[in-house]
């Protein structure tokens, strides 16, 4: 009889304030979580600011344009512009196609390019027989060795192809009589009707992208084909970063490095907010 | 669908239960073997419990289903001349899959080798398992990968159910977009520059919450090297990431509930509590239940996040299977016996995902593998 007693069973005045109480935790919670990403922006623009202060005294881009203007971070975030590009674009081809391809009810051998597909979710050689694999062939230090794992997994398939049931597939008949090619209709009906479904792979895969790490870590070596993460993480591990300068110290440079590493995001992100909420969802209907 | 809403009330409760008496038992040093059977009885429970409740039949027979008359070879092959197209278009994708993933799986081969880069690999058996079941640190990182990722696992749900149920309460749609997005923001941040927020945020001389600590007469606290905090730091740091994203599943389902089912409830003299209580939790029990199944198969998969963490100073405590492969692989270049301990762990893996599918199967009555 716990829960009748704690019911807010008397009236509207319970009731409101549970409502004051929930808006005010929620925005409590809002301030607390976005704290830790706030005291950075402070610290990477007020040279004094240390400890508790949370709002900037003095305004200085010094360290910012100490950041850009460093030549050794050119070339990595070129890799990390080129494999976030060529990710998503080769990605997005081959997911599409994949999930098109399965979408078929009645192709020979669908069961078992299903579970071609579907296998590799289930088991995998581990990280040192792939580093061995990578390794023996020769694609250490190659890019297309993690700008193609990047862009094709079987989640995101699964995925897609849960969007393109979504098509009436009337459609598709319509366009077979009409005299479509399988090639015709892929991209004359479904390319054009999934559009929101692209948006919603194609940010997840560039997100992936622009923010991997591991596989750089593990197969790259060559110190010009690291990329944007990669620098900056050890950057912030090294100390003596500000050198000679006077005007930037080292926790303002640290700040400014991530602070530039997350600000692409931060812009695109609170409009394409729906397009990320859109693929979980999705993916959540076949679980 | 609708025989979840009792599982959720007697089923959830008990699986929960089986969890954290593993997790607790695992504390209290009991060997492996006795938690896991314990572990393993509560679970006969729950699916007991969940046949009671549901009238479920868990070892049902498949229902005959129509078959059409199998084909001729030749009228299959006409079949394959039909769509000759779409194998063109799935053999990018195939050659991709198989260098990238079905190659490296012929790799599983070296846990039976002795292989460093000095010698080619030579035949040993089972000695790498052997070498590996009987060290210490290989058991220890298992343990932690255990404890780890059932507390976060345990610990994001809740929060994720919690914050849900309040963000669902919000009737002013400005607001609840404000939060949401500020909610789901931490996700995209990747687990390096994570990593490297905090370590500022955090750092003894001059992180935001040191300073507090100091100002309030404390003495600053290295919470990354310290082996007492650092995983109360990772379960808060996962919990800071990703319980905002885990909502939106939640919410989706929350707005699925029909609103008459509300308005009956108020008629009948329900209070707001109860209203959550006995519609709100009872409608989102299915997706908590296939989030935490799904969940279940990643349990071991924790790399990354502790990658990116840990340091020496408390690899004891936070060392997991993953980082133990990496060091022993990568640092130590012992090709061998790593792969083993990764073959162990995709293993197992392998098990978690199988059982997890059949409890989807049997309690959903579809799969999570599509």
């Amino acid at each position: 009889m716990m829960v009748e007693h704690l019911s807010f069973k008397k009236g509207k005045r319970s009731r409101f304030t549970f409502v004051v109480f929930n808006y005010l935790f929620l925005t409590f919670l809002v301030v607390v979580m976005l704290i830790p990403i706030w005291k950075v922006i402070v610290d990477s623009i007020d040279p004094t600011s240390v400890g508790i202060r949370l709002w900037p005294k003095q305004f200085s881009l010094t360290a910012y344009v100490n950041i850009l203007t460093r030549k050794s971070l050119y070339q990595p975030f070129l890799v990390s512009v080129y494999t976030t590009i060529m990710s998503t674009f080769v990605g997005l081809l081959m997911t599409t196609l994949a999930a098109y391809v399965i979408l078929q009810k009645e192709i020979p051998g669908r069961g078992l390019m299903i579970a071609y597909i579907m296998f590799t979710m289930l088991f995998s050689g581990g990280m040192i027989p792939t580093y061995l694999t990578y390794k023996n062939l020769g694609l250490i230090n190659n890019l297309w060795a993690i700008i193609l794992p990047a862009g094709l997994s079987t989640y995101n398939i699964v995925l897609m192809r849960s969007f393109f049931e979504s098509i009436p597939s009337t459609l598709y008949e319509a366009a077979e009589l009409d005299g479509c090619t399988p090639l015709q209709t892929f991209y004359k009906i479904v390319l054009p009707l999934s559009k929101a479904a692209l948006a919603s792979v194609g940010l997840f895969i560039a997100v992936g992208a622009w923010n991997s790490y591991m596989p750089y870590i593990l197969y790259i070596t060559d110190t010009n084909k690291i990329n944007f993460q990669v620098k900056v993480r050890d950057m912030i591990l090294q100390d003596g970063l500000s050198g000679s300068s006077i005007t930037a110290n080292d926790d303002m440079l640290k700040s400014a490095a991530v602070i530039v590493t997350i600000f692409p995001f931060l812009i695109i992100y609170p409009f394409c907010q729906k397009y990320f909420t859109k693929g979980v969802t999705v993916g959540a209907v076949k679980g | 669908m609708k025989g979840l809403r009792g599982v959720s009330r007697a089923g959830l409760s008990s699986l929960f239960c089986a969890v954290g008496e593993g997790t607790f038992l695992l504390k209290k040093e009991l060997s492996l073997v006795e938690s896991i059977k314990i572990g393993l009885k509560s679970c006969k429970d729950f699916v007991n419990n969940a046949k009671e409740v549901n009238k479920l039949k868990l070892f049902k027979k498949k229902e005959p289903v129509y078959k059409p008359p199998k084909k001729t070879f030749r009228e299959k092959m006409v079949d394959v001349y039909h769509y000759r197209w779409f194998y063109l278009m799935f053999l990018p994708v195939a050659v991709s899959l198989f260098v990238f993933h079905y190659i490296p799986m012929y790799g599983i081969y070296y846990a039976f080798t002795d292989y460093t880069p000095f010698k080619e690999p030579t035949f040993v058996g089972w000695a790498n398992f052997e070498y590996l079941f009987s060290a210490s640190r290989f058991w220890q990182a298992f343990r932690n990968t255990i404890q780890l990722s059932t507390v976060h696992l345990i610990l994001g749900m809740v929060c994720s159910v919690g914050l849900a149920l309040l963000i669902n309460e919000i009737s002013n749609l400005k607001f609840r977009k404000v939060v949401q997005t500020v909610v789901y923001l931490p996700h995209f941040i990747s687990w390096v520059v994570v990593a490297s927020i905090f370590t500022l945020f955090l750092s003894p001389q001059s992180g935001f919450v040191n300073a507090i600590i100091s100002s309030l007469g404390g003495t600053p606290i290295y919470f990354l090297a310290s082996e007492k905090w650092w995983r109360i730091c990772f379960y808060i740091l996962n919990v800071w990431k990703e319980t905002g994203w885990g909502t939106i599943i939640y919410i989706a389902a929350l707005s699925g509930v029909d609103q008459e089912m509300y308005e009956a409830a108020t008629i009948d003299g329900a209070g707001h509590l109860q209203k959550v209580r006995y519609i709100s939790i009872p409608a989102i029990s299915v997706t908590i239940l296939t989030v935490f199944i799904l969940n279940l198969s990643k349990v071991l998969n924790l790399f990354d996040s502790v990658f990116v963490l840990q340091n020496d100073s408390v690899i004891k405590t936070s060392d997991v299977i993953g980082t133990y492969v990496y060091r022993l692989g990568i640092t130590s270049a012992d090709y061998g016996t790593s792969t083993a301990a990764g073959l162990f762990k995709s293993v197992i893996s392998l098990a978690l995902i199988t059982f997890a599918n059949w409890l989807s199967n049997r309690i959903k009555g579809e799969g999570i593998l599509g």
